[in-house]
């Protein structure tokens, strides 16, 4: 067994190599763009190069000129479109402000133009002689910018409905012997998956083809849709394979619609590739954020009042927020507890989701505090975590389902070698280099939303599962297969599975870590309901509530048996049952999922329960990262050679994709810390390093030593996969837990990221 | 760039389209700056078809495209070989990395007319008879890739980084594959593929 497969400890399935292994590796996974398309024409956007103001008109001689040149569509000629709402408010769209709608424009590299022409080439020239004059008005870019506005998310914000607070934090806070307030700042960050942010679009007769990386099929269907004007069967979205989404993918941008209208009045296929600067402007970011975190505990270090202040920023028309305070108000024991969360707004694209929206900043914030308070209490911040654990999150005072942080920090202490650390600041080197050893907690909502499945079993074994759930990288064929294969006891290789399609059953966003948990669950139900007509046939099911008792069950023995572990006899069932294949659809609602939810899930509408918002408990997974950052005492260069990570997520389905998921989580983290930011011009509210050489991501050079510990966990309370979810909980408190580790290291608190060497003062 | 031209370009002018291809080769970093003049006039439309015979996977594919076409857009869109992947279009990510007479090159970078009598080598030409290389099978033995974008790309680089010597540490494979971006981070992973299918290769 290779590190890439451990060993399953309990509660764990197998180490199976993934589904799409082979796909993979010989380039037959077929990504949007990869689509075949019959005689397509070539999209090239034109963005704005101003970032407010209005086009006053444009030449189009020059770009006309080109040969191949077949249209070129500005808001003069746009197809008309209807608006779209807010995800959060009933829609799909992730920005309302809608493109080539009129001469308005709202933010730099807003869609202004498409260019369609026969070749991809002579699109983009033509695109690159596409006049426009602008009138341009100052924009506001960011914070502290002229002309910004600042109010509460609270009552503006559907995604954000309360500011929790407990007790009197002011009085706590006043009277704690031990205070601290510090104030941190995370930067504007894009997603930069590796696949471009294409989309083609196939109209055969009434009926529209969308190939696009999507996370979330059932809503760009239902989007486009409604833009267009048309009932949503006629539209199918099609993604087997989708490179990378990192939230990025997870409501419907405008393109889609545009293209769609462009390829329906051409009538003709048209693929759009979209460069990749164009995609830090056409799609969401990561909103730049603010903190003010106050803290008061007591001399033995336990809590007493704790205030996280959060500003974070958005686009004038759309109150998007992550108010991340629903998690940090929560962590740790507290009695006095207050927040607020505020949204400024400026002339930018509307931010979205991107891996662990609220987690990543706040969490940064918090566990810095807390890392903070530790060294003002002369204490090691792993003691300080234990003496302020909880069962129950402080506001509520409901149980967590289950939480397994201090066993993480334990582990994940030994793993590291905490314990040769000299808590001493700059007491730790290696020749020219400082050494600093950190940590923080890390923590992520587990959340379920409403799904769908179909599952077919043939009499030799062979299974079908269809779901439209998306394989975003995060090893979604894998653990579908798995789940079937485990309730059906039918062989791996006998499995198949059918996602990233509308016209398959319905599944959730691929968001917010919830669709190994939503899937599964719902193809867990979908193969008992098999297994219940299999044995129906073989058991019989009459007997008396009486012959119940006296056999001790409580359920007819074949509804018995479909729910428990008993091996099923496919070939006895199916001559019982003289039919050659058994077919089930079925609907998976979590428990506390709104009365809507099935109707929701059909129009793509988002219904995700779980975290916090839970009604009797709170359900979250947990871990602990630890981190050793070496800072060269001459050159200030900052490397991290070691990044030690232990987990706990309820049911892990595959160690190996598991594994995998929270190393390039923690890969993330540290990338978070050291070398992600989308630099603003400020004069211009544009952004300055819109590509892969200048937004910095992490090559392997980066990540020397990565180390993942999964700990056995189970929790039988939150959904019947026994799963909570692992994409975003690597990702979380890497960001502190380096800033702590450099702290060690030089005695310097850095409290706003990414941390590059000129912020090093040794 | 070695000269190999053929007569099959007669009909191309090649330092006439270098000097008129000068501008538009700047066109991705000011397509947003749409108000700028316009170029230099072109020397000759490169729009024309050019007749060109590329070698691909051991196989000659002849093709009549437009001159400022890219070995990667050739690939993709003209021979449906979509295994080489567009992840930056300005030889960043290294997604669309291909071997070129045995050299890893960045195929979004290098025009298909210069590439033409050249052996071009794919990730669809890398496993022989329904068996995997053991480049491929090393990377799903090591589950080294997650959404697969970058797959592709790594495995053909990975492959070159071989047979260059650079795979004697995991230092030196760290290092000489970093030109290849995993934005899912599974580079330890690759590291470990790397590692274990270098004998072989090595081997022949």
């Amino acid at each position: 067994m290779t590190a890439a497969a451990p060993e399953p400890k309990v509660n764990m399935g197998q180490p199976v190599p993934r589904y799409d292994a082979a796909a993979k590796v010989t380039g037959r996974a077929t990504y949007a763009s990869d689509m075949p398309l019959d005689n397509p024409a070539f999209a090239f956007l034109v963005t704005s190069a101003i970032a407010k103001g209005r086009i006053d008109g444009f030449d189009l001689d020059d770009a006309k000129r080109v040969r191949g040149v077949i249209d070129i569509v500005t808001h003069e000629n746009a197809p008309k479109l209807k608006e779209s709402k807010l995800f959060s408010n009933g829609g799909y769209a992730g920005t309302t402000i809608q493109p080539l709608k009129s001469a308005d424009i709202a933010h730099d590299g807003q869609i202004i133009a498409v260019v369609v022409a026969e070749s991809y080439e002579a699109a983009r020239e033509a695109a690159n002689r596409v006049k426009v004059s602008y009138t341009a008005t100052a924009p506001s870019a960011t914070f502290d910018s002229p002309g910004t506005t600042t109010a509460a998310a609270k009552g503006q914000s559907a995604q954000f409905k309360e500011d929790p607070e407990v007790g009197d934090f002011a009085k706590a806070f006043d009277t704690a012997e031990v205070k601290l307030t510090a104030s941190y700042e995370t930067p504007t960050q894009h997603h930069n998956p590796m696949e471009l942010f294409s989309t083609s679009c196939v109209w055969m007769g009434d009926n529209l083809v969308i190939y696009e990386g999507s996370q979330f099929v059932y809503g760009l269907k239902n989007g486009v849709a409604e833009q267009l004007g048309i009932d949503a069967d006629k539209v199918r979205v099609v993604n087997p394979y989708v490179g990378g989404g990192f939230g990025s993918r997870g409501s419907m941008t405008p393109r889609t619609a545009i293209i769609a209208g462009i390829a329906k009045r051409l009538n003709r296929p048209i693929k759009l590739v979209p460069t990749r600067d164009q995609g830090f402007t056409i799609t969401t970011h990561r909103a730049e954020t603010r903190h003010e975190i106050k803290l008061g505990a007591s001399r033995d270090g336990k809590l007493l009042a704790l205030r996280h202040e959060g500003a974070e920023v958005s686009s004038r028309p759309d109150a998007y927020c992550v108010g991340g305070t629903k998690t940090t108000a929560r962590l740790y024991a507290c009695p006095n507890v207050a927040s607020l969360v505020s949204i400024v707004r400026a002339d930018r694209n509307t931010p979205g989701f991107m891996r662990s929206p609220p987690e990543v900043p706040y969490l940064f914030a918090l566990e810095s505090a807390m890392d903070e308070l530790a060294v003002k209490l002369n204490m090691d911040p792993v003691e300080l975590r234990r003496i302020n654990d909880t069962t129950n999150e402080p506001i509520g005072g409901k149980p967590y389902s289950s939480r397994s942080l201090m066993a993480c920090f334990d582990e994940a202490a030994k793993a590291f070698g905490w314990a040769q650390r000299s808590p001493q600041p700059k007491s730790m080197s290696d020749g020219e280099w400082l050494i600093g050893y950190g940590c923080a907690a890390t923590c992520y909502p587990t959340q379920m939303a409403p799904s769908a499945a179909r599952v077919r079993l043939q009499r030799d074994g062979r299974t079908r599962v269809e779901i439209a759930g998306h394989e975003i990288g995060t090893g979604a064929y894998t653990v579908i297969a798995q789940t079937a294969t485990e309730r059906l006891g039918v062989p791996l290789e006998k499995v198949a599975v059918f996602m990233g399609d509308s016209d398959l059953p319905p599944a959730p966003v691929a968001g917010g870590s919830n669709s190994t948990a939503s899937t599964c669950s719902a193809v867990m139900m979908v193969c008992d309901q098999i297994r219940q007509r299999l044995f129906k046939a073989v058991m019989p099911d009459s007997l008396t509530d009486k012959a119940k008792e006296t056999v001790g069950i409580s359920q007819a023995p074949a509804t018995q048996a479909a729910k428990s572990d008993r091996p099923l006899d496919i070939e006895k069932a199916f001559n019982a049952l003289g039919v050659g294949v058994v077919e089930e659809y079925g609907e998976w609602k979590p428990e506390g999922a709104p009365l809507d939810s099935f109707k929701a899930m059909h129009s793509g509408q988002v219904r995700i329960v779980g975290g916090h918002a839970m009604k009797d408990q709170i359900a979250y997974a947990f871990g602990a990262e630890f981190v050793e950052v070496r800072i060269n005492r001459f050159t200030h260069e900052i490397r991290c050679p070691r990044l030690v990570g232990a987990f706990a997520g309820g049911r892990i389905m595959n160690p190996r994709t598991a594994r995998s998921q929270l190393m390039g989580g923690l890969i993330w983290g540290m990338s978070s810390a050291l070398l992600e930011a989308t630099e603003i011009d400020e004069r211009n509210a544009r952004y300055v390093n819109d590509n892969l050489a200048d937004y910095l991501v992490p090559v392997n050079a980066d990540v020397p030593g990565v180390e993942v510990i999964m700990l056995s966990e189970q929790d039988d309370h939150i959904n019947p996969a026994g799963v909570k979810g692992l994409g975003e909980l690597a990702n979380v408190g890497t960001n502190a837990a380096i800033c702590n580790a450099i702290h060690h290291a030089t005695g310097q608190r850095i409290r706003k990221l990414p941390v590059r060497l000129e912020n090093i003062e040794v | 760039m070695p000269d190999k031209s053929s007569s099959k370009q007669s009909a191309f002018d090649r330092r006439a389209f270098m000097a008129g291809a000068a501008g538009s080769a700047l066109v991705p970093i000011t397509a947003r700056a749409a108000a700028e003049e316009a170029r230099a006039p072109v020397a000759q439309d490169p729009s024309l078809p050019v007749d060109v015979t590329l070698r691909v996977n051991g196989k000659d594919k002849r093709l009549s495209i437009d001159a400022r076409t890219t070995v990667l857009d050739a690939l993709r869109d003209h021979l449906k070989l979509t295994g080489s992947k567009k992840g930056c279009d300005h030889g960043q990510c290294g997604a669309c990395t291909v071997l070129i007479d045995d050299r890893r090159v960045v195929s979004c970078l290098t025009l298909a007319l210069a590439a033409e009598g050249q052996e071009i080598t794919t990730i669809e030409g890398l496993a022989t008879d329904d068996r995997l290389h053991p480049m491929q099978q090393a990377f799903v033995d090591n589950d080294a890739f997650q959404c697969g974008y970058c797959t592709p790309g790594q495995i053909m680089s990975a492959v070159a980084c071989v047979k260059e010597g650079h795979a004697g540490s995991e230092a030196d494979i760290r290092e000489y594959m970093s030109g290849n971006i995993c934005r899912c981070a599974a580079y330890p992973n690759i590291v470990a593929a790397v590692k274990q299918a270098a004998p072989e290769i090595m081997k022949g």
